[in-house]
């Protein structure tokens, strides 16, 4: 009997050390405001376009990505773990999430460029300034949603 | 997927490493699994260059300015070992708490003397592996 509480314990011990793992899986203080920034410029992206309308999105945009791939370079030598690749697809766990983010920064950029249009500058500041809150909300509740996926693990425990 | 047990993954040690690297992430670095499992810098180098041996973890090595990072992740192989080994585990525990519960019962029904005495024992028979451990 010896050897089942072993190995009940051995599993017990697993959950734990799973749960260890979870928490190193934390943003560091650069990395949040890495991401506000990037948001931030995203968000200004209508207004610039406002002001200079010779300004094309992909001398925008490109740079904008590459400080992403950076900064997740970044974040994972700082925690030492590596999570995949999360697309709109998979894993189906965070996916609400991730449609969240997409479509939040899509409408706010449209959003604001419509009421840009129309002259109609402080809602659309408004819009971009709760866009920008949002989006790190749902940041962060994707963060949360890969340290649930690390806590339950890939196994059967 | 089948339940089974691997002996190679099976001391605490290895469980832990494989567990943690069958977590869900790509890859872990060294001092990451290290502080997960709890282990030292030297067990953590042996039990991983075992399971290497085995063909279970990959390891990649590099360095970021003098300081040497090495990564961890399973490969297909090992992944499928760990799952059969952690369903095995998960049956076993199902098994026990099923066992205790229907102990717990049978002690909690009032003391029916004229009843035979077969229903204490426990319904759930643990699996044949258990002993192996």
């Amino acid at each position: 009997m010896g050897d089942v509480a072993r190995d009940q314990a051995a599993l017990e011990l697993l959950r734990v050390q799973r749960s260890r793992l979870a928490d190193q899986m934390r943003w560091p203080w650069w990395y949040q405001s890495g991401l506000a920034m990037m948001y931030a410029l995203v968000f200004a992206f209508p207004f610039i376009s406002r002001f200079d309308p010779g300004i094309r999105v992909w001398p925008f945009l490109l740079p904008t990505l590459a400080v992403a791939c950076l900064m997740q370079w970044g974040l994972t030598r700082a925690t030492g773990i590596k999570v995949g690749f999360r697309n709109l697809r998979f894993p189906a766990s965070g996916r609400p999430t991730r449609i969240a983010i997409v479509a939040v920064s899509l409408g706010a950029v449209f959003t604001e460029a419509s009421l840009i249009r129309k002259d109609v500058i402080v809602p659309a500041i408004v819009i971009a300034a709760l866009a920008l809150v949002a989006e790190m909300a749902l940041q962060q509740a994707a963060l949360r949603g890969i340290r649930e996926e690390l806590r339950g693990g890939g196994g059967a425990a | 997927m089948t339940a089974k047990l691997d002996p190679l993954i099976h001391p605490i040690t290895r469980l832990s490493i494989c567990g943690l690297l069958a977590a869900g992430a790509d890859w872990i670095e060294f001092a990451a699994l290290r502080d997960a499992a709890g282990i030292s810098d030297s067990v953590l180098s042996k039990q991983s260059r075992v399971l290497e041996d085995a063909g279970y973890v990959e390891v990649r090595k590099g360095a970021i300015g003098r300081r040497p990072r090495t990564w961890f992740r399973l490969t297909p192989e090992g992944r499928q070992a760990v799952e059969g080994h952690l369903a095995w585990l998960a049956q076993l525990e199902e098994a026990v708490s099923a066992s205790a519960r229907d102990l717990q019962q049978a002690r909690s029904l009032p003391d029916d003397r004229d009843q035979p005495h077969d229903r204490d024992e426990p319904r759930h028979v643990l699996p044949p592996l258990l002993g192996s451990s």
